[in-house]
């Protein structure tokens, strides 16, 4: 997919857990390793407010846009 | 009165289904069962000699015909019977609140060619009994019934796949 999620980089970079992040959030773990591995569809408007209050970061931050190789 | 769930209009109807889909088992069988001894009294008419029956002769003479006409009423029940079971099989989604199944597609677009096939079907059977000596029965009634009901049961199968693919996306919607 060409848009990337870097959760794993910003949970690092702020020595969170995934079990830690979804308290925090309300998101389940298991929707956040759904993000992760880039296999969800869509993401809320809520989901992604609730991610950058926790993260500390904007949606930017969280969310690339990676250009796919030409096949 | 709710339309979905358990104790609903669904679950009534479901109800009613499967008591017309037992009684239609118990009809096929009972026509299979009548037609394979016409078979019988047809291919080797010495057997009725056993039995005891008013008009003998009348029977082996149209026993062909009575074949005929079993085994077109087994087939109809048949395709009815198939109709039915998907139905209560789509009757049973609804019960669990889950309508939009992937499989419900499947189901319907098979209800539309089962409903196609037995229109065809009562069509030949019209054109059959035409030729046939003695049988005045079967009327042709060409309605735009059964082929409107095959529509909208291909258009509500599109409706479901379209009801599907939402739900499919909803559920990787975080």
């Amino acid at each position: 997919m060409a848009i990337r999620i870097r959760l794993d980089e910003l949970l690092m970079a702020r020595r969170m857990s995934l079990a830690e992040l979804a308290d925090r959030t309300g998101v389940s773990a298991a929707n956040l390793t759904v993000l992760k591995t880039g296999e969800a569809r869509a993401i809320r408007f809520t989901t992604l407010e609730a991610l950058c209050r926790e993260l500390g970061c904007g949606p930017g931050e969280l969310l690339t846009y990676e250009t796919e190789p030409e096949a | 009165m709710r339309a979905l769930g358990p104790g609903s209009v669904s679950s009534f109807l479901k109800m009613v289904l499967d008591i017309v889909h037992f009684a239609l088992i118990a009809g096929v069988i009972g026509v299979a069962l009548l037609a394979f001894a016409d078979l019988l009294f047809t291919v080797n008419p010495a057997l009725l000699d056993s039995v005891e029956i008013a008009d003998r002769g009348q029977l082996i003479e149209r026993g062909p015909v009575m074949l005929m006409g079993l085994l077109a009423a087994g087939f109809y029940m048949a395709g009815v019977l198939a109709i039915i079971g998907a139905l209560r099989r789509i009757f049973a989604t609804l019960i669990v609140g889950d309508p939009f199944r992937p499989d419900n597609v499947g189901r319907l677009r098979m209800i539309a060619l089962m409903l196609g096939i037995l229109e065809l079907g009562r069509y030949a059977l019209w054109s059959i009994s035409v030729w046939l000596p003695d049988v005045h029965h079967v009327r042709p009634t060409f309605g735009l019934t059964a082929w409107f009901s095959v529509l909208v049961v291909l258009v509500l199968a599109e409706v479901f796949r379209e009801g599907a693919r939402l739900r499919r996306e909803a559920e990787l919607t975080i």
